[in-house]
């Protein structure tokens, strides 16, 4: 049954693709979550008092027991690195001219975590635990986007920022 | 048949909408919460989470089980999705039946999902890939034409006419009418409305094609014990069946739809139904196209071949008609979020059987219904028989019991504009890019194009000579025994004039793609026909291929140019 394939260029072969595009619009909760974060900088999460868990971002319903949540609960600015992983490479496998690193947050007041960059931690290595700190693009700069946030910084630097 | 009786005891939906402001997750919550709410359970009384959605593409979410399962309730649950395409929303209350039936849970959520509208710039893109890479999309096709062509098929095969097909469309429009989640509900639509839509693709015009939708429906299943604990209504599960025909589907008949039959019968089967036309009070076939209500009414052996449109012509199927058929509203009406509207069926039936569905009730004291939807390369049939044991609920006097309206969950419409403008709105191109191997059998196949034979492959045992060629035979599961030169001529099985690429922009001249059976074979394959003016088509019209000069071929399927009416020689 199995045929020989004895010239390789002659297998057939045809090619295609996908050609699917797609527009994501946030859905309620996100609306609420871009909306705060675009217009007042705030990062806001939901609260499950029967479940006693801060969901962040913002959410409509509570996983746990399916109860209406709202976006009530303002969170951080700062927070706890969870952890965290330093990309040298990019999709493709190639070399990234600077490497990226992505951290997961516990903001304070949230019992889900974030992720989001870390903004150059400098020679200093990163260690999991350290506190950080949010830092937001400036205010006219900002679209209702999750990129309205540059990512965090560690806390004590992000202190001296701001002092300077 | 083993296991515990499985019951419906709760169903809610959400608002069918041209495009929904919440997230697939939000929606599949909304209509979640609106099932558990109906039968005042609540999340930490389901055993198990069976979720549906049809292809990853709509909502462009890889692995959209995952994604959902917030918004579905499986949090920490037994969960899993399952998919059959079209046939997904009716499959999942069968998944919901053996999940019970089995004895490992007690109550199960089902929900369907479905966010049609991420998908630019059509929902089609998402299907073009269901057709053969290496025989079928060369030929640039578009899901209108399999459509297209199995109805021409059917309208020629019986000589129906197009009016009596309409009406299901006017029907079901009416219907919805009375559905609080309806998209597409009017009460004054007419046949001649619908003649006078657009053609897409001859036979099929614009308003014999239900909407692309979002939105999602959920339904509480639960064992016999429980069902009697929860609810004093329920509604059993009575029959499940489900079958596949060949994936070949240039080789069906596509006059009928016999994997709806196999699955009919085996959910009647075990219903205990012999007489369906008899037994049966309610229907809720599957009508993503006015004509496949009646394909599947026919498929599901409540009239006789070829009779349904005449059914529909007389309003029998109307809502006070003798079997009531898509009393929703169905997807030309209601709306089609492909695997929501599956369980919205489901759901319906629920509600009929209970004396709950308000406006759209059926009248009298419908006992026992059934359910159907259709999908995959449509070839998979899902059919579910749900019964009351003997009618609705009465009270003492004879009244029915006091009825609650179902509870339909809300649902926020995006309009184009606020769709076009909305916050944080992110776009996305997926990209992804393929080179599709020919294979064995359809390798040598096109090797034979390029010496200008049409091949086929023997199978001495089913006494069938295959093409497209394949090394096994999916009947007898044999190899095929040998290579077989068919002829360079056929006939027109069917054939469809389409009007629109499947970005829907406008063809002019439009296309005419038709499955052309091939002489010397039991086979044939989907090409175009040329030469030919799109009046002086008929189905039965003897072809020959019109090949590309030899140094213009590639080894492809588009090595014969076209089909042409076959010149006397």
């Amino acid at each position: 049954m199995r045929e020989k394939v004895a010239r390789p260029d002659e297998v057939r072969r045809w090619p295609g693709d996908f050609p699917v595009a797609h527009r994501y619009t946030p859905g309620l909760a996100g609306d609420a979550f871009l909306t705060a974060l675009r217009d007042r900088g705030a990062i806001l999460g939901s609260r499950c008092e029967r479940c006693a868990y801060t969901y962040v971002p913002a959410r409509l319903f509570c996983e746990r027991c399916f109860a209406e949540l709202d976006a009530g609960v303002e969170l951080g600015p700062e927070g706890t690195l969870v952890s965290f992983t330093i990309g040298f490479v990019g999709l493709e496998g190639e070399p990234l001219d600077r490497p990226v690193t992505l951290g997961l947050v516990r903001l304070d007041g949230a019992d889900a975590v974030l992720l989001h960059h870390v903004l150059d931690p400098g020679d200093e290595p990163l260690e999991i635990g350290e506190r950080v700190a949010v830092v937001l693009r400036a205010p006219e700069e900002r679209t209702g986007s999750i990129l309205d946030i540059l990512g965090f910084a560690l806390a004590e630097a992000e202190s001296r920022l701001s002092e300077a | 048949m083993s296991g515990t009786r499985v019951a419906v005891v709760g169903a809610g939906m959400t608002r069918f909408m041209r495009r929904a402001q919440e997230t697939g997750k939000e929606l599949a919550w909304e209509a979640a919460r609106a099932a558990l709410d109906s039968c005042e359970l609540t999340l930490a009384d389901v055993d198990a989470v069976c979720l549906t959605s049809a292809p990853d593409a709509f909502d462009g979410v890889h692995m959209k089980g995952e994604y959902l399962s917030d918004g579905a309730g499986g949090f920490g649950k037994p969960f899993i999705r399952t998919y059959v395409g079209g046939g997904s929303g009716v499959f999942t209350a069968i998944q919901g039946w053996y999940t019970v039936a089995s004895g490992m849970f007690d109550v199960a959520l089902l929900v369907a999902e479905e966010k049609m509208s991420s998908t630019q710039p059509h929902p089609q893109g998402a299907f073009l890939t269901i057709f053969d890479n290496i025989l079928e999309r060369p030929l640039g096709p578009n899901l209108l034409w399999i459509f297209a062509l199995e109805m021409n098929r059917y309208m020629s095969a019986y000589g129906l006419d197009k009016r009596d097909i309409a009406s299901v469309a006017v029907k079901n429009k009416r219907n919805a009418a009375g559905h609080p989640a309806a998209l597409l509900g009017q009460a004054d639509i007419t046949v001649d409305d619908v003649l006078a839509s657009e053609v897409l693709a001859w036979p099929v015009q614009r308003l014999d094609v239900s909407p692309i939708s979002d939105g999602a429906v959920a339904v509480v299943v639960a064992s016999e014990e429980a069902a009697k604990r929860i609810t004093d209504r329920p509604v059993w599960i009575e029959g499940v069946g489900w079958n596949l025909d060949t994936t070949y589907w240039t080789n069906r008949d596509l006059v009928y739809p016999e994997y709806v039959e196999n699955a009919a019968r085996m959910a009647y089967d075990m219903a205990g139904v012999k007489e369906p036309r008899r037994q049966i009070h309610v229907a809720e076939p599957y009508d993503p196209f006015d004509y496949k209500e009646l394909h599947h009414l026919e498929g599901l052996l409540l009239f006789e071949k070829g009779k349904a449109p005449e059914a529909a012509r007389d309003g029998v199927l109307d809502r006070e008609g003798d079997l009531p058929s898509c009393p929703s509203g169905g997807l030309l009406g209601v709306g089609n979020p492909i695997a929501a509207a599956g369980l919205m069926k489901i759901a319906e039936l629920f509600w009929q059987l209970r004396g709950e569905a308000g406006a759209r009730q059926v009248p009298g004291t419908p006992e026992r219904g059934v359910a159907q939807a259709w999908g995959d390369l449509m070839q998979v049939g899902t059919v579910v028989v749900m019964g009351n044991d003997g009618g609705p609920p009465k009270t003492a006097a004879g009244l029915p019991v006091v009825q609650t309206p179902p509870y339909t969950a809300g649902g926020h419409p995006l309009s184009d504009g606020g769709f076009r403008s909305a916050l944080g709105a992110v776009d996305h191109r997926l990209g992804a890019r393929y080179s599709w191997d020919a294979g064995v059998a359809v390798g040598r196949f096109l090797d034979g194009l390029r010496a200008g034979k049409i091949l086929g492959r023997e199978c001495r045992r089913c006494e069938r000579v295959l093409v497209p060629p394949r090394m096994f035979c999916e009947r007898c599961f044999r190899e095929t025994d040998g290579w077989i030169e068919v002829e360079h001529t056929g006939t027109v099985q069917t054939y469809s004039i389409c009007h629109v690429s499947w970005d829907m922009q406008p063809l002019d001249p439009p296309e005419m793609p038709a499955v052309i059976s091939i002489d010397g074979s039991d086979g044939g394959f989907l090409h175009m026909l040329g030469e030919v003016d799109p009046d002086g088509v008929r189905i039965g019209m003897d072809v020959e291929a019109v090949w590309k000069p030899v140094g213009e071929r590639a080894g492809s399927i588009l090595d014969i140019d076209h089909f042409r009416p076959r010149r006397q020689s």
